[in-house]
């Protein structure tokens, strides 16, 4: 019996059931690994977290700050995989013109890595580290040392308005429990995140720069996290 | 560098950046996966790594992270794979040059879900150009292919 | 069908030639209409050159001339030689051969003349057959224009019939037995008590007779595969096993790997590029100029490809307009311009009074330039040697190609060798040949080592040869419920023309039917009636693309004339019926009304229906789509198709070529378009010509008639009505008249 056969029918045992959700946490398993690797290859370019005196920033300087961090969260490398509700990551650039849902019919779903039916690993292939040329080709599909994957619903962005963002950034119960430090310790560690800085493929990275984002966030929380508008 | 493909181990002296369709098709020649587009839009190239399919011209070798399966691996004339069967009983093909992705990827599917709704089907299977418009007898093929399976 | 058993009493031309171990034969029709003493003068030593069907004692090869890019015409060609000679096609070899002049197609220029499809009046057809005459001196061995079938349903099943009986007359000399004593069954001789002679047992000795050339051919009621779902395609079973050898898929031994980047600007200069960056990346072993461009030999595919973009080449300037605008300002310029009148071919009644005596109704319609794209990209092994040239491509014109190679190479063509390559897709974009010509030029510079060029994706897309860009204007009169006045003027560049140049060095004197091919031959009697077609200047270069004409223009006539019948205020169907003149028309118009349950175009909330009509390459052909609108976005629900061809010789291949034709059609009617920037056009790779997915296909049924009197292709028919019925369908659905393709300019789609 040939591999192939072997490895599709041990498939059907795992999956004895055929159940999605098996193939999700298995998956998902794959990805804090690739993950915790990713934390290795990231002490490389190291993001130094030094956030400013406590109450060393005033609202106005907060509110500057925030302004930024909306700048990056709003621009398309980060916005077409935060879409909420939607599990359908968008595109856009100067081939697609206004933005629009990712071509082929393509769906995130509830596992927001497209376990139920077209792994976004599929084409966002996972590099065993990240490296500088891997994003070089126009329209390829981008791929990093960790799971592709659209961002968790709650973080919706795509489309929001700035107060609708910074709302649902500052609040624990939407942002995953996580403190001023864990944000910014969190950007670090996304090797996605990583990827919005330098998508290569002549695509328009995300404004300012990774640290530059990292010293926004913590400037915005030693602010007490204003937000626009309220 | 070394490589299992349909349960065969290769050596081959490569740059770890080119892709994996290119190590099949120009080092091995194992031709069934296709080049179409080479930036993962026409599907072509879909092999499985590990059961899993994958578009060969988007990982690089380097990064290759388990046993490759090629259409050649799934079944031959003599012996197809029930997803070629259902493929040839519905006559499928036109050019035919899509087709190798196309049932790779059914296969995957179908290994995972064997009774797969209308819906499931546009879901797994609209990565996968065909530019003859072969789609109908795509999805009528992955229906019996289902059926058989689950009768099996 | 009683009129085949005139075949019998026409002049037949026939050769065979012994060949290693066996016998070869062809069978020619000399006569058509006119007889004409060229053709027999050249039939019969053509017939004796290139044969159709070969046996030696290993087995049989069916030589199957007409190129299969994915339409079924290798299968097609084996089934008509195997039904006469009575074998199961399964078991034989198929060969495309190797191109000759017996080849020749003798159909596809009859397109060109001035006779609309359904005239099938003595004078068209006496035209048509004298056109075979110069596609004959002039070597036109082509596949293209759905020809294959009406050009080669008689002349293949005589090359099976003369074979039979020359190997029963074989067998009977060698028995003592007369001819007629003998049946055949299967591959073998039968004699009268029962025993059995393999064909192949028998080639030897017919190898030595004269062939038998008055032959009856079966009556259609005797057919064991020709129109019956037996008739299942020979390639199916490599398709779907990835084993079929594509001309990209194959070795040769001692193969390089290369592939080119040409000016984007087809025809510009390259002005500048760094070899020496090139040079040091792996697996590079040359690097060589070739026309417009540069190429990359290399040990791998990918190294070539790495390679070209580290050349950073310079280029100078396309000779054409520099961008979309500039185009479209030269093809606005020419509609209705008289100096730029190329031909008007239908004329009737009195338009300009018309026009001038009611309330007008006017629209502007255009279509852009559209890429081939067929899932293959482009590609050639070539191997140059002291004296003589291989060549392994997918062509739809390999004689062409032979006397190309020729002349690059400066090697007698005698000593050009095409080895054509099953293919994956081509819709026209291989009756091009600047591929191979580069890999000739790449050949050359390392005799001895077989070069296999390949394009990048990138490269096919830029390189492609386009469907010519067209615009319109239309203008038309209704009255009392009735289509009065239809006036519809094409503007654009002539693609036989573009694609002559290339193909001859020359372009074609006179006018260029293709710009209102499909519009001005429809089968409508209307009281005032005029097609005029205005010669923009050359632009782009262009080419035939599937359905050539009547790609863009079917669009124009049906959905104006769609526009004109919702302003009478009749129904869109009863009003195409009512306007139509040709009786195999009118019951496909009957018969897709029937198949789709018409009852007018407003199918419900949020719903609508659309029916369009168009005759192409003689074979006419009614669709009809429903869509719904969800979330403003439009959903394409059932599609109806309903042709006739005549005769139905492949039922399960023939429903695939109609709804594929469909499905192209619609692929790039929702969201497919070239537009140029910097001489070069924008979309280079499916992300950007996406075409249609599984996701987005609707149910398809299809009806095939088979009134027409003569036996018609199927490869492209289907596809010019499917835009313009679906741009009526939305019209139905929105109240949108969209008038420029493709549609998601103007509307989203689901």
């Amino acid at each position: 019996m040939s591999l192939s056969t072997t490895s599709l029918s041990t498939m059907k045992g795992n999956f004895a059931f055929r159940d999605v959700v098996l193939l999700v946490s298995a998956l998902c398993a794959t990805a804090l690994l690739l993950i915790a690797d990713g934390n290795a290859n990231a002490a490389e370019n190291e993001i130094k977290l030094n956030p400013p005196e406590k109450g060393s920033v005033s609202e106005e300087s907060g509110l500057q700050a925030w302004s930024r961090i909306y700048e990056v969260a709003s621009h398309p490398r980060c916005a077409n995989c935060h879409t909420g509700e939607s599990d359908r990551p968008m595109w856009s650039g100067p081939s697609y013109g206004q933005a629009r849902p990712h071509g082929m019919n393509i769906r995130a779903g509830n596992s927001r890595i497209g376990a139920e039916t077209l792994l976004c690993s599929t084409c966002h292939t996972t590099l065993k580290e990240d490296r500088a040329d891997a994003n070089s080709t126009p329209h390829a599909a981008p791929r990093v040392a960790m799971l592709w994957r659209l961002a968790p619903k709650e973080a919706h962005w795509f489309g929001r308005s700035s107060q609708q963002i910074c709302e649902q950034l500052r609040n624990p119960e939407l942002n995953g429990g996580r403190t001023m430090e864990q944000i910014a310790e969190h950007l670090n560690h996304d090797l996605i995140l990583h990827w919005a800085w330098q998508p290569g493929g002549n695509r328009e990275p995300a404004p300012y720069s990774l640290q530059e984002h990292v010293n926004d966030i913590l400037t915005w929380g030693v602010a007490g996290f204003p937000c626009p508008g309220v | 560098m070394k490589l299992v493909v349909n349960d065969s181990e290769y050596d081959v002296d490569v740059e770890p950046d080119m892709p994996l369709l290119w190590v099949l098709r120009d080092e091995l020649s194992i031709t069934g996966p296709k080049y179409g587009c080479g930036i993962a839009q026409c599907g072509a190239c879909t092999v499985m790594v590990n059961g899993f399919a994958v578009r060969s011209c988007q990982l690089a070798v380097g990064d290759l992270n388990g046993a490759v399966t090629t259409i050649e691996g799934m079944g031959s004339p003599e012996s197809m794979h029930v997803v070629q069967q259902a493929w040839v009983d519905h006559q499928v093909a036109q050019c035919g040059y899509c087709q190798s992705g196309q049932i790779v990827q059914a296969a995957a599917l179908l290994a995972i879900n064997p009774n797969p709704s209308d819906e499931q089907i546009d879901g797994v299977m609209s990565g996968n150009l065909c530019r003859c418009g072969t789609y109908p007898r795509i999805r009528a093929a992955i229906k019996t292919a289902a059926k058989r399976l689950r009768e099996s | 069908m009683g009129k085949l058993r005139t075949i019998t009493r026409r002049t037949f031309l026939v050769g065979s030639v012994a060949v290693v171990g066996g016998v070869a034969f062809g069978a020619y029709l000399a006569k058509r209409a006119i007889p004409n003493p060229l053709l027999d003068e050249l039939g019969d030593g053509e017939a004796a050159l290139t044969p159709f069907i070969k046996i030696t004692a290993n087995g049989i090869t069916l030589i199957t001339p007409r190129a299969d890019k994915g339409q079924g015409a290798y299968s097609l060609q084996a089934y008509l030689l195997a039904e006469e000679l009575d074998i199961d096609p399964a078991t034989a070899t198929l060969s495309p051969g190797l191109p000759g002049p017996a080849y020749y197609n003798r159909v596809i220029l009859g397109e060109g003349t001035p006779f609309p499809g359904y005239d099938e009046s003595t004078l068209a057809e006496t035209v048509r057959g004298f056109m075979s005459i110069p596609a004959k001196l002039m070597q036109i061995q082509i596949t293209g224009g759905s020809s294959t079938t009406p050009d080669m349903f008689e002349r293949m099943r005589m090359a099976g019939a003369v074979a039979r009986e020359t190997l029963k007359e074989a067998a009977a000399q060698k028995h003592g037995l007369s001819r007629s004593e003998l049946n055949t069954d299967n591959g073998h001789v039968v004699l009268p008590n029962g025993d059995k002679l393999a064909y192949t047992s028998l080639a030897a000795e017919a190898a030595k007779l004269d062939p038998i050339s008055a032959v009856e051919l079966r009556d259609p009621d005797q057919w064991r595969y020709l129109g019956k779902p037996e008739m299942q395609r020979l390639d199916m079973l490599a398709k779907c096993t990835g084993t079929e050898v594509y001309g990209i898929d194959k070795k040769i031994d001692g193969m390089l790997h290369a592939s080119v980047c040409a000016n984007p600007g087809i025809g510009g200069e390259l002005l500048n590029y760094d070899a020496d960056a090139a040079k040091k990346l792996p697996g590079v072993e040359h690097i060589v100029p070739v026309k417009h461009g540069v190429g990359v030999i290399a040990t791998n595919t990918w190294y070539a490809f790495k390679a070209l973009k580290a050349l950073n080449c310079e280029w100078g300037p396309g000779p054409y307009p520099e961008n979309s605008d500039a185009i479209w300002e030269q093809l606005s310029e020419a509609v209705d311009n008289p100096d730029m009148l190329d031909h008007r071919q239908r004329d009737d009644g009195d338009v300009d009074a018309s026009l001038n005596d009611n309330n007008v109704i006017t629209a502007s319609y255009r279509v852009p330039y559209l890429a081939h794209a067929p899932m293959e990209p482009m590609n050639a092994i070539v191997l140059v040697e002291d004296n003589s040239v291989t060549i392994w491509t997918g062509t739809q014109i390999p004689l062409f190609i032979r006397n190309r190679a020729a002349d690059i190479s400066g090697i007698d063509a005698e000593n050009v060798l095409v080895h054509v390559q099953p293919m994956g897709g081509s819709f026209g974009h291989r009756l091009e040949m600047t591929h191979v010509e580069q890999a000739v030029e790449l050949a050359m510079s390392v005799k001895g080592t077989p070069i296999k060029m390949t394009w990048s994706r990138e490269e096919d897309m830029t390189h492609d040869y386009p469907r010519p860009a067209a615009i319109t204007q239309a203008r038309g009169v209704v009255n009392n419920g009735q289509v009065e006045t239809f006036d519809l003027s094409v503007g654009q560049s002539s693609m036989s023309s573009s694609w002559f140049k290339r193909l001859a060095g020359m372009g074609v004197p006179g006018p260029d039917a293709t710009i209102t091919t499909g519009s001005w031959d429809q089968p409508f009697t209307i009281p005032n009636y005029r097609v005029s077609g205005y010669r923009a200047p050359d632009m782009v270069p262009v080419s035939s693309w599937r359905s050539v004409g009547a790609s863009g223009n079917g669009f124009f006539h049906d959905c104006f004339l769609d526009e004109l019948i919702h302003a009478a205020g009749a129904d869109p169907l009863e009003e195409r019926i009512r306007l139509c003149s040709h009786d195999t028309s009118r019951k496909v118009l009957e018969g897709v009304a029937e198949l789709c349950n018409w009852n007018g175009s407003d199918i419900g909330e949020n719903k609508g229906r659309g029916i369009a009509f168009c005759m192409s390459f003689g074979v006419p052909a009614a669709e009809v789509i429903d869509v719904s609108v969800i979330d403003s976005r439009i959903k394409i629900d059932r599609a109806f198709i309903v042709a006739d061809v005549g005769t139905v010789l492949d039922p399960i291949n023939i429903e695939a070529q109609l709804f594929g034709g469909l499905i192209f059609g619609l692929s790039h009617a929702i969201n497919s378009e070239l537009t140029y920037e910097n001489y070069a056009p924008k979309q280079n790779n499916y992300h950007a010509y996406e075409g249609m997915r599984l996701y987005q296909t609707p149910d398809i049924q299809v009806k095939v008639l088979e009134n027409g009197e003569k036996i018609r292709g199927i490869g492209e028919p289907g596809l010019p009505p499917a835009a313009p019925a679906l741009g009526n369908a939305i019209f139905a659905a929105t109240g949108k008249r969209i008038r420029e393709l493709p549609f998601n300019k103007h509307i989203q789609f689901v």
